[in-house]
Parts: structure tokens; C-alpha cells; sequence
């Protein structure tokens, strides 16, 4: 890395640290954009198991950065220490610009509690799943390796976004995980320690622990512990599955995180603009707080300044609510507590309860995202926006019963709020389950506002 | 290679296998027709994605509150488009519908002089002057005289120091070809039919160009008389009067003088339904029977009217049906355009 940036990062990581951010060391790298465009397709890093969408998804970056129609400024790694890469070629505001943004990144990587119980160490892991894959696929074949999956990843969205943060009771555990089992990594669980399959066609009452024991949403878990695979195709289920799992926080978390890192980045930076520089940072700010479109950028940064404000002057608490919406706006008094809120919201949130707890009628308005004529629909559309926000905008469904009518069939069933599901593409991922677990399967949902249930192998 | 490089080419593999899958399908593409001029042909390709349970309808449009959009997170809905360059994009279809090649024929290939202009003379046109290199003579001259002043750098070429671009003539192999389509009016060509032979003309021509980058197309009209027009006068649909196929190879007999066959692969296509005057059919074949022997290939398509079929096709094949460089056949519906294209090919 060039001396002059080496020298920004050192004077930018100190300016964060003074004022209160706390990370582990970032490693800086300036790459091109043909590389940067490959870590992008491979979700920041640089290796991941062999499949075609990477290939697609690595086009798609290289043809938008060729016709000008985009770029990636940077990317960052939760890892420890966290790898951040900056486009080789931007002008050194740019890049003084993102390593502010990426230092506010990190310091949300280790702070905030939906990252608590992800692995640091995520690049060794994509790069034993990569070799496990790459094995597999020397073994048996890389056709059917990779038709394999093609069909776990239409699962990957499958599991429960909240596995990593249950502790379940020792006893319970006992059941599914005996404990003379060793402790591997999950992938390799299949190998080290093979389950019983569940019974095909089980007698009347020779089951009597139902399976699995409650309802569950961990449906990816189920399948590479229960369906009637190979090892390695278990294995790549429980791959899936791991990084599916590892990406949540980030999707839970993007319009706060980078509101976090835009908020940052301006505060760190713009007491050390040039006068020169001012008119580019203004540009390059502009760019990134682009009201067109949903932009998270814009949205997270102007809500963590509306958190700041309203706490520098105590619109908050029982006095404050209780006033009409027409006195909020003028009401003051001063706390000076601002920053201390913030990092409270970066500490405990995720973007659902972040906009539930701050997304007032009052901010709306401001910022013009509702003009007053709308007002009276403001909580319709917050509800709307809320729900788009929950589970990633994925429909939850869950695995009710492995052994339905008694005949080892699966039935999932799908919580229905009120939005139908894509029935071709559902459809097809039925088809894949089958393929999978060997018996029919359904699903339960509403169709045409009508409990129905899909089916496949039936 | 690495390991990007490797999930790029099997994705490319893929789509192409998929292009490959669907080549009848595209045939019939319309939209296609359109973007084929250009470098690059963009392929709808649904089935590249990987289903998931997601929500059937995008998530409740909502007052400007701003929510994620088709491009982060939550159920995006688009399809994803693969992008061909043409000639590949050609070359599977010609693949899969076993498209035959075509070669040309006998002394169709020419030698031609290409200039490029690249290397330098002393003398030459104005327009041909090389400035940076005059420049560079002249500085050369003014330092080696002493005459260069750096706080005053103005150069004046002199004579001597003119330099122009000069070309250098390189004979490059070099086949060419002329398509001729011509197209009968008469009476009981409709929408349908017509779009048929769009559909068959604009493939003819693409697989052409395809091996003779240096095509040149005439199209002609008849019905009684035959009268040549351009290429969107071609498409168009109207009636016209009485049949006389003859008029349409004698008037390509006349066009195709101008394209030598010692110089061009000639081909001439010929779209009817073959409902013919009777006393033409002979004045038609004679004239066939003296075009055929310079002509790479007539084509005669025989599209199904709505008054049902006439019988130049099979008059053709009884006294030509030997003859080689005729390529016949019948077009009832679309899914006659895989073999009927194959044939008119020589396939």
C-alpha cells in the first residue's frame, strides 16, 4: 500500500478511536478492479466453494464496472483482523473517505450484538468449505457435486435465523446430540458421526418422540442430520447452511450499518478536508446519499442523526411523548446526550427494531419521505416497511413434522401473514426437497386467501 | 486459472447449453431480431435461476417511506439475462438445429487487396501528412542545427522534414457473397405466411453473413410482373394480381449479372406458394435450368396459403430434383422453421 495511505489510515484509525469506536486491527489492500469485482461476487472473500452463480455474479461487477454503470469503492470482511480492500485507482479522498467507513464498519462488526455469535474466523471456513467441495467434486464427480448444489442452495434461505443464539438446555440436547459424539466441525459431523436415519414407514406408535421434537425453522439442519444422504452431500447441507447463517447479521444490520459507517466517516473526515477537498467529498457524499430508490446509506444516516439530535436536546422520554406532534418538533431541552444514544442503538439494535423504535411520523415529515396529506397512513406504511425487513424479506417457514400421516413424509408449513407465496418457484423447491429426503413432502400455506397444501412426490 | 476465472467459463457453459436447449425457440423470437444487427445478443434465461420460497407479489408499495428494492435485500424479481456475442450465440443455434456450413463455391473466393496505411514515405498527398512525425523530424532538425530554443519552442517543418502515411498493400483471401430473396405477392400471401418468411429470411441471411462477413442483399416482389424494392418494402404485406414465378428468376437473372459468379457465392431465395399460371411452369424452369449451374444455391420455399398448396413444388422436384445446388421445401407452420431452414441451407 501506497506510504501516503498507510499514513491516512494510522491518522484515521486514532481520530476513531478517540472518539469512542473500538475495533480489532484492520488490514487495508488496494486491489483492481477485476479483483475487487471477484471478492464482491464471493461475498468478500477470496475463496469460496466452485459454482456457475459465482461466475454470473462476477460478470455481472466486471461489465457494470467496464460500461461505467457502477463500482465497487470497497469491501469489508467480518474477520478478525478485519480485511478491507479499497479500489486501486480512486483519487485519495475517496480512499481516505472509505477507510473512515470501513474503520465504522469494524467497529460495528465487534460491537453490535447481532454479530456476537459469528465466527471470526469466516476466511479459514469459506476455505475449508471450498477444499471439502472441490474434494467432493474430484470424487464424485463435478456434475453431480454441483447439481447437488444447485439444489441445497435453493434451500439456503431455509434455516433459522436465530440458530446461533439459542442455548438450548443440556437435557434437550441429549436427544438429537448424545454425548458421546466428538465436536467437529458440523460439515464433517456425517463422517465423524453418523445419525440414525428416521424410519421410512415407521409402525403405528413406533415412533413416540415426534420428529423433530417442536416445530422448527433450522430446516437445512434437519435434512443434513435426518435425510437419507451421502456424507458429503450432508456436508454440503450443513456448508450451506453455516454461511447462509453467517450473512444474517449483515442482512439484518445493513441500513444501520451504514448509517453507522456514513455517519462516521463525515465526522471523522470533514475537520480534515481542504478546502479543494470539500467540493469532492461534497460530490462523493452526494453520490452516496442519492434519494432515488431505496438507499440504506441515506435512510441509516439520516435516522442515526435524527437519534443524535433528538437526544442532544431531550425529545425524549414521558414529557416529550406527551406532547402533539406540532410542539415535538419545537420542544428543547438540552442533555447533550446524543452520542452516548447512538452508540447505545449500535450496540443493541438490528434495522427492525432500529426503524420501529425511531421511524416517528415527526421524521418522515422532515425528511419529506411522507407529505402531510399521507400522514394518516404513515403506520400502514411503516407496517409495510417493517415487514419487509423481517426475515430478511424471506417467508418463514417452518418443518412441522418429519413423519407425517405416519408415512416418513415432511410437512412444512408456511407462516402466513397475509402475502402468497411465489407458487412456481415454491413449487420447485418442493420438487428439490423431494429429490432430497426420497418421500413426498408438502407444504402448508393460503392460496387465493384458502389454506392449501402444496405438494411434491405425491 | 483461477478459481473466479473457472465458476465464469461454467456458467458460460452453461448458458450455452441452454441456448443449445431452446435454439427452436429462439427461431421464433421476434424481440431477437432486433438486437441480432448488434454485437451482442441478450438471452432471457429464467431457468439459470435458483428457486426459492419467496413471496408472490414484491412487498407492498408503501408511501415514499423508501423500503429495500429489487436490489437488496429481500425477494428480488428479475430474470436473469445472459449476454452472447453474436457469432457464438450463431453458431449454437446453427449447432443444435444442425445448421449446415456453408463453403464457398469454387473460384467464390477472391483475393483481394486490402491498403493499410502503415508505414511512413517522404512524399505523398496533404491529406495523408503524418503531423507527429513531421513534428518529430522537424524538433530533430532544430536541435541538431542549434535552432531550438526551449523558452520559444515553435517548430516550422521545413521540406525535408514532411513525413506522410504511405500504405502497404497485403492480399488477403477474402469470399464474398450476394443473397437475393425474392417473394410472390400474388393474392394468397397473408400476415401468417409473411411472418413465416421473415422469420426464414432473417435466419438465412444471418447464417450467411455468418460465413460471408461481405454480404450484399437485393430482394424483389412479383406477382404477374416482378419489380425489385428495399428491405422494409420487402416485409410488407399486400396482394397483388396473377402469379408468374418466371418473372422473378428472369428479373434475378438480370440483378445477378452484377455480381459475377467468378467473384461472389450467389444465392437466391425464392418464397411463393406455388400457385403458378400454367403455362409459366415451363418458362420458370427453363430459366432455372440456366441459373442454377452459377448459383450456390437456389432455395425455394412453398408456404402453405390459405387456399391450400400449388404444385410448383412438386413440378420443381420432378424436373430439377437431381440437380444440385436446389434446396426445396414446404413451410406449413412455425414448426416446420428447424428443417425448412436446414434445407434451404443445403442441409
Amino acid at each position: 500500500m501506497r506510504k501516503e495511505l498507510r499514513r491516512w489510515a494510522e491518522i484515521l484509525r486514532e481520530r476513531a478511536l478517540a472518539q469512542g469506536l473500538s475495533f480489532p486491527p484492520v488490514l487495508f489492500e488496494e486491489v483492481g478492479p477485476e479483483e475487487m469485482a471477484m471478492l464482491a461476487a464471493y461475498g468478500g472473500f477470496p475463496r469460496r466453494y466452485p459454482h456457475w452463480r459465482f461466475g454470473s455474479e462476477y460478470l455481472r461487477y466486471r461489465e457494470t464496472y467496464r460500461y461505467g454503470l457502477g463500482r465497487v469503492y470497497e469491501l469489508v470482511a467480518n474477520t478478525h483482523p478485519v480485511h478491507a480492500y479499497l479500489l486501486k485507482g480512486n483519487t485519495l479522498l475517496a480512499q481516505k473517505l472509505v477507510m473512515a467507513h470501513v474503520y465504522a464498519h469494524a467497529d460495528f462488526f465487534q460491537n453490535n450484538l447481532a454479530f456476537k455469535p459469528i465466527p471470526k474466523d469466516m476466511e479459514a471456513e469459506m476455505a475449508h468449505h471450498a477444499a471439502f467441495v472441490e474434494r467432493a467434486m474430484e470424487r464424485y464427480g463435478a456434475r453431480s457435486v454441483e447439481e447437488f448444489l444447485d439444489l441445497a442452495l435453493s434451500l439456503e434461505n431455509l434455516i433459522d435465523p436465530h440458530a446461533l443464539y439459542i442455548q438450548r438446555r443440556a437435557e434437550e440436547n441429549t436427544e438429537e446430540r448424545p454425548p458421546d459424539r466428538l465436536r467437529v466441525r458440523p460439515y464433517l459431523d456425517p463422517y465423524v458421526n453418523p445419525p440414525p436415519e428416521p424410519p421410512r414407514e415407521a409402525e403405528e406408535g413406533a415412533n413416540p418422540t415426534p420428529l423433530p421434537p417442536r416445530p422448527t425453522r433450522d430446516i437445512l439442519g434437519f435434512l443434513a442430520r435426518h435425510a437419507p444422504l451421502a456424507p458429503w452431500q450432508k456436508g454440503i447441507l450443513e456448508i450451506i447452511r453455516e454461511e447462509s447463517l453467517y450473512y444474517v447479521p449483515q442482512a439484518a444490520t445493513k441500513i444501520l450499518n451504514e448509517g453507522w459507517a456514513t455517519f462516521w466517516h463525515t465526522r471523522l473526515l470533514l475537520p480534515l478536508l481542504s478546502p479543494e477537498e470539500a467540493l469532492e467529498f461534497a460530490e462523493l457524499q452526494a453520490g452516496l446519499l442519492a434519494p432515488h430508490g431505496f438507499n440504506p446509506y441515506r435512510l441509516g444516516y439520516l435516522l442515526l442523526r435524527e437519534v443524535e439530535e433528538r437526544w442532544d436536546k431531550g425529545r425524549f422520554g414521558p414529557e416529550y411523548e406527551a406532547l402533539p406532534l406540532g410542539e415535538r418538533l419545537a420542544y428543547e431541552r438540552p442533555t447533550g446526550l446524543g452520542l452516548k444514544q447512538l452508540f447505545q442503538v449500535r450496540t443493541v439494535h438490528t434495522d427492525l427494531s432500529f426503524l420501529d423504535t425511531f421511524l416517528t411520523p415527526e421524521f418522515a415529515l422532515r425528511q419529506r419521505l411522507l407529505s402531510p396529506e399521507d400522514l394518516p397512513r404513515f403506520a400502514e406504511a411503516k407496517k409495510a416497511l417493517l415487514f419487509r425487513l423481517t426475515n430478511g424479506g424471506y417467508p418463514i417457514v417452518e418443518l412441522v413434522d418429519a413423519n407425517h400421516g405416519n408415512r416418513g413424509e415432511l410437512l412444512l408449513e408456511h407462516a402466513y401473514e397475509g402475502v402468497e407465496l411465489d407458487l412456481k418457484k415454491t413449487q420447485a423447491v418442493l420438487e428439490n426437497l423431494h429429490r432430497l429426503w426420497g418421500r413426498p413432502v408438502h407444504l402448508k400455506t393460503v392460496v387465493g386467501g384458502k389454506e392449501t397444501l402444496l405438494s411434491a412426490g405425491s | 486459472m483461477r478459481p473466479i476465472e473457472r465458476d465464469l467459463l461454467r456458467f458460460k457453459e452453461i448458458v450455452r447449453g441452454e441456448v443449445k436447449k431452446k435454439a427452436r425457440e429462439f427461431l421464433t423470437r421476434e424481440e431477437l431480431f432486433g438486437q441480432v444487427e448488434g454485437r451482442l445478443v441478450s438471452i432471457p434465461l429464467p431457468q439459470l435461476e435458483l428457486p426459492k420460497i419467496v413471496y408472490g407479489e414484491p412487498l407492498g408499495e408503501d408511501l415514499g417511506l423508501g423500503g429495500p428494492g429489487t436490489d437488496s435485500l429481500g425477494p428480488a424479481g428479475h430474470v436473469p439475462v445472459a449476454e452472447l456475442e453474436l457469432e457464438e450465440f450463431l453458431d449454437l443455434v446453427g449447432e443444435a438445429l444442425r445448421l449446415p456450413r456453408l463453403r464457398p463455391k469454387g473460384e467464390g473466393e477472391v483475393t483481394e487487396e486490402a491498403f493499410r496505411y502503415t508505414t511512413i514515405a517522404r512524399k505523398g498527398p496533404r491529406g495523408l501528412r503524418h503531423v507527429r512525425r513531421t513534428l518529430k523530424e522537424s524538433l530533430k532538425r532544430a536541435l541538431i542545427t542549434g535552432e531550438y530554443r526551449s523558452e520559444e519552442p515553435l517548430l516550422v517543418p521545413e521540406r525535408e522534414d514532411l513525413r506522410y502515411k504511405a500504405p502497404r498493400s497485403k492480399p488477403r483471401p477474402h469470399a464474398q457473397a450476394v443473397v437475393l430473396f425474392a417473394l410472390d405477392v400474388s393474392g394468397s400471401m397473408r400476415e401468417e405466411e409473411l411472418r413465416l418468411v421473415k422469420t426464414l429470411s432473417f435466419w438465412i441471411t444471418l447464417w450467411i453473413k455468418r460465413h460471408f462477413p461481405r454480404l450484399e442483399r437485393r430482394y424483389l416482389l412479383h406477382d404477374a410482373e416482378a419489380w425489385e424494392v428495399t428491405e422494409e418494402e420487402f416485409f410488407r404485406a399486400r396482394e397483388g394480381g396473377g402469379t408468374r414465378l418466371s418473372s422473378a428468376l428472369l428479373l434475378a437473372e438480370e440483378i445477378l449479372k452484377r455480381y459475377p459468379e467468378s467473384f461472389y457465392n450467389r444465392y437466391l431465395y425464392h418464397f411463393s406458394d406455388g400457385e403458378n399460371w400454367q403455362g409459366d411452369t415451363p418458362v420458370a424452369l427453363e430459366a432455372l435450368r440456366r441459373l442454377l449451374p452459377t448459383l450456390a444455391l437456389y432455395g425455394y420455399a412453398q408456404v402453405q396459403g390459405p387456399y391450400g398448396q400449388g404444385r410448383f413444388l412438386e413440378d420443381l422436384r420432378e424436373a430439377l430434383g437431381k440437380e444440385e445446388g436446389l434446396a426445396a421445401t414446404e413451410v406449413k407452420g412455425k414448426e416446420d422453421l428447424p428443417l425448412a431452414l436446414r434445407r434451404l441451407l443445403g442441409g
